[in-house]
């Protein structure tokens, strides 16, 4: 499953660039942006769109990167680890959906589409059939729009396709909602809005959210990584009865037992990457996302949480950094799906009999 | 007579019948106490509530002599015996009755009175009691948090007053504080045990500066307190220069009985159970075994509890492996409320409670169980301490 050396290298260059771009030790941008209005800079997401990165995913035939998930992945990482507010994966996932000027308009950064797909709170179904439409005219709505004060316009999922709604539409009401990182979601209320729905097949809805389960997957893990450098760095030199607290043995398990979190979440999503860009059957995709997500959402959370223990009051505090990254692993630990809801998902995808498993 | 010293004299007797009381007759009483009087709206408040709004509460407890349960009457407490100020806190508990600032009734007032000066005790308690005086706790430090002792502010004594000079920090509610007691060097040549001094000091002092700090749930609970050349007078030193130490310590295990109460962590399974129920997964059996697993842990929790608490009652004194107590409920709680954040779904992201209701603030309480292993002594050096102590293993 390794990486021919091609891919590796455009790896490289995309973290170096993305740690250019998003340096991990200066957050004061990021604080700076927490609980703003967008909450993001657009001037930046322009930035990220020059650099492909929204396109990423979208073949080089149209206009986009043409590159795997094994790339996003890597670039999800560093963003996390930077906790980047711009909303690159949501950006991914509605590049997928549009088209044509749309679709350019979008990854150029000159409309920014905000997907709207979810109708119930802790679901992955995107369409339930909450939304009417009713002679051109879309009623119902939509919960969770990540970021959605930025947005442009909306990719909204109705039955068999997608519709756009642009962000000021008579009969749209937008509530806002803050979250623990800063940020903040919508809910969509539409009251028959005239819509051109667009068709589109169900695999592709489906496949565009598994690729933001598994980006969100990597963009905690990048979450979780630098908490842990952060807490290491503090386990050398925060002094306690005379030495640093990282001399004791305690503590030093309790660090190693977080590093094989990290390795476990590593080595899962990069197997799940690989997958996806591969040729395997629906089920088995959805499975590696699967089991990627739960892990890197449960590792997120220990590790974060763990982070804040190891710093003691300081951590406990609004204005020290480390608290950040767990407010942040706590908006994305469920998203995209939780833990549970990957776990019940997996068990349903993969036979789970004696015999397969031997 | 005056109506105020009418009060008192109605109190005293009121206090001498519940003292007859057997215990399940005076867990009534303290039922019956708090439904008359206490405000329904700050029955579990989702933070922390600051001195403005539990006042009036704090005023009705004192015009009944009901602020110190364990006090003896002699100075203005409720002269409880051990078991009835474990029923007291129980019950106070489960109403969901706020934490007002307790600093002066839990940990200053009874030092006072096992170490204070007849004058300290004269004028200190009877404002403790009254309200007038509010008190936070001074100990920690930006470089003193586990490593208590190795503690560097400093008071240097001048004629008839100290000057103390440092910083104090994770002072919880010193906004609301009008004095602090803090633990402050006084020899610096002695073993670092052994040079330090327990001193009151008015807030208003010159040279006092209080900093709030907002906590991760946004809250500004906590304070750090620095101190320029703060003159303090003499007569305010409790017990003997260079023994506040010992002094501090004596008070340490009733913190942790304090802490390894079952309260925190049966709130949180209550409001875990409000959870499932409007997500409405409360009948599918993976939530049934974690939450039944829950409640059994809560009920071996009790009556560990219970176990420590009898201790208590009988007159004992609580050794090291109290420890066991704050260690597991401060973690049960913890797993709790993890717990309601796997659950939450995208809610476990959000800054408000569920739909606006104030019960299913799964992220808020998370957010605050983070404290309980870190305060009180943390969970770490909780296990040191039980290893050490009572195990008596090497090292
Ligand atoms: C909400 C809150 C309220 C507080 N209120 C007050 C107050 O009112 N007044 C007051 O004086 N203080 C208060 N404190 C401070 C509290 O007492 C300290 O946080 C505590 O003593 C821990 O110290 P620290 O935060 O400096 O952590 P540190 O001592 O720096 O510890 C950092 C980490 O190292 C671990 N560690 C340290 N030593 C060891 C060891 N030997 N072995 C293994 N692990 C170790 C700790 O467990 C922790 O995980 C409060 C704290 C909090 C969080």
């Amino acid at each position: 499953m390794s990486l021919g050396e091609e891919r590796l290298e455009s790896i490289r260059m995309i973290r170096d660039s993305a740690a250019a771009l998003a340096p991990r030790k200066d957050l004061k941008r990021v604080r700076a942006l927490r609980f703003s209005e967008p909450g993001f800079d657009r001037g930046l997401w322009r930035q990220m769109c020059a650099m492909g990165w929204v396109g990423l995913r979208v073949p080089e035939l149209e206009g986009g990167s043409g590159l795997g998930m094994a790339e996003l992945c890597a670039l999800a990482e560093e963003l996390g680890a930077a906790l980047v507010p711009e909303p690159l994966v949501a950006g991914v996932v509605a590049a997928h959906l549009l088209n044509g000027t749309d679709l350019a308009d979008h990854i150029a950064g000159r409309r920014l589409f905000i997907p709207a797909w979810q109708e119930w709170a802790g679901s992955l179904e995107f369409d339930g059939g909450e939304m009417r439409l009713r002679d051109g005219r879309l009623s119902g709505r939509k919960l969770f729009v990540p970021m959605a004060a930025g947005a442009d316009a909306y990719v909204l999922s109705v039955p068999h396709g997608v519709a756009i709604v642009p962000a000021a539409t008579e009969g749209m009401s937008r509530d806002l909602e803050q979250a623990q990182d800063g940020g903040h979601y919508a809910t969509l209320t539409l009251a028959g809005v005239p819509v051109q729905p667009i068709a589109m097949e169900r695999r592709r809805i489906a496949d565009a959210l598994d690729e933001a389960a598994l980006a969100t997957a990597a963009y905690l893990l990048g979450v979780a990584e630098q908490a842990f450098a952060l807490t290491l760095e503090y386990l050398c030199t925060r002094k306690q009865f005379g030495q640093p607290i990282g001399s004791f043995q305690a503590l030093q398990h309790r660090a190693v037992d977080l590093r094989l979190q990290l390795a476990l979440s590593r080595a899962s999503i990069g197997g799940a990457a690989a997958v996806l860009d591969g040729e395997a059957a629906p089920a088995a995709r959805q499975a590696a996302v699967s089991r990627a997500k739960a892990r890197a959402a449960d590792a997120a959370l220990l590790v974060t949480r763990q982070a804040v223990q190891l710093h003691g009051a300081i951590g406990y505090t609004d204005e020290f950094d480390i608290g950040l990254f767990l407010r942040k692993a706590m908006t994305l630990a469920n998203l995209y799906g939780s833990a549970a809801q990957h776990r019940a998902r997996y068990a349903r995808l993969t036979p789970s009999t004696a015999e397969a498993t031997a | 007579m005056s109506t105020a010293a009418a009060n008192q004299a109605q109190s005293a007797t009121q206090l001498d019948e519940l003292n007859a009381l057997d215990d399940e007759a005076f867990r009534q009483q303290v039922r019956a106490f708090l439904r008359t009087h206490y405000p329904e709206e700050l029955r579990f408040p989702v933070k922390r509530l600051h001195w403005a709004q539990i006042k009036p509460w704090y005023l009705t407890l004192s015009r009944h002599g009901w602020v110190a349960p364990g006090w003896a009457r002699e100075y203005g407490g409720m002269g409880l015996s051990a078991a009835k100020q474990i029923i007291y806190m129980e019950e106070f508990e489960s109403y969901g009755v706020a934490r007002a600032p307790d600093m002066g009734i839990v940990m200053l007032g009874p030092l006072l009175i096992r170490y204070g000066s007849e004058a300290q005790k004269q004028f200190f308690l009877p404002r403790i009691l009254s309200g007038e005086h509010i008190w936070c706790q001074g100990y920690s430090e930006p470089n003193s948090g586990s490593d208590l002792a190795s503690l560097r502010t400093e008071a240097v004594q001048e004629g008839d007053h100290w000057v103390v000079n440092g910083q104090k920090t994770w002072t919880t509610l010193a906004t609301d504080a009008n004095w602090i007691f803090v633990l402050v060097r006084t020899d610096r040549g002695a073993k670092k045990q052994e040079g330090i001094s327990f001193l009151l000091v008015p807030m208003d002092s010159p040279g006092v500066t209080v900093r709030p700090l907002l906590n991760l749930d946004l809250h500004d609970e906590f304070c750090e307190v620095f101190f320029d050349a703060v003159k303090v007078p003499c007569d305010n030193l409790v017990g003997q220069v260079n023994h506040g130490w010992s002094m501090a310590k004596a008070l340490l295990g009733f913190e942790r009985i304090f802490i390894g109460s079952p309260k925190q962590s049966a709130y949180a399974l209550k409001r875990l159970l409000a959870l499932v129920e409007h997500l409405g997964i409360a009948a599918e059996p993976l939530c049934v075994e974690r939450v039944a697993r829950f409640r059994m842990e809560l009920e071996d929790h009790t009556l560990l509890y219970e176990t420590f608490a009898e201790r208590l009652k009988r007159g004992e004194s609580l050794g090291p492996d109290v420890s066991l107590l704050k260690i597991n409920q401060c973690e049960l709680y913890q797993r709790i409320t993890e717990y309601m954040l796997e659950i939450a779904g995208e809610h476990a992201g959000l800054l408000e409670p569920i739909d606006g209701i104030r019960d299913l603030n799964a992220a808020g309480l998370f957010l605050q169980s983070r404290v309980t292993t870190i305060y009180g002594g943390s969970s770490e050096i909780q296990r040191n301490i039980l290893a050490k102590h009572v195990l008596d293993l090497p090292g």
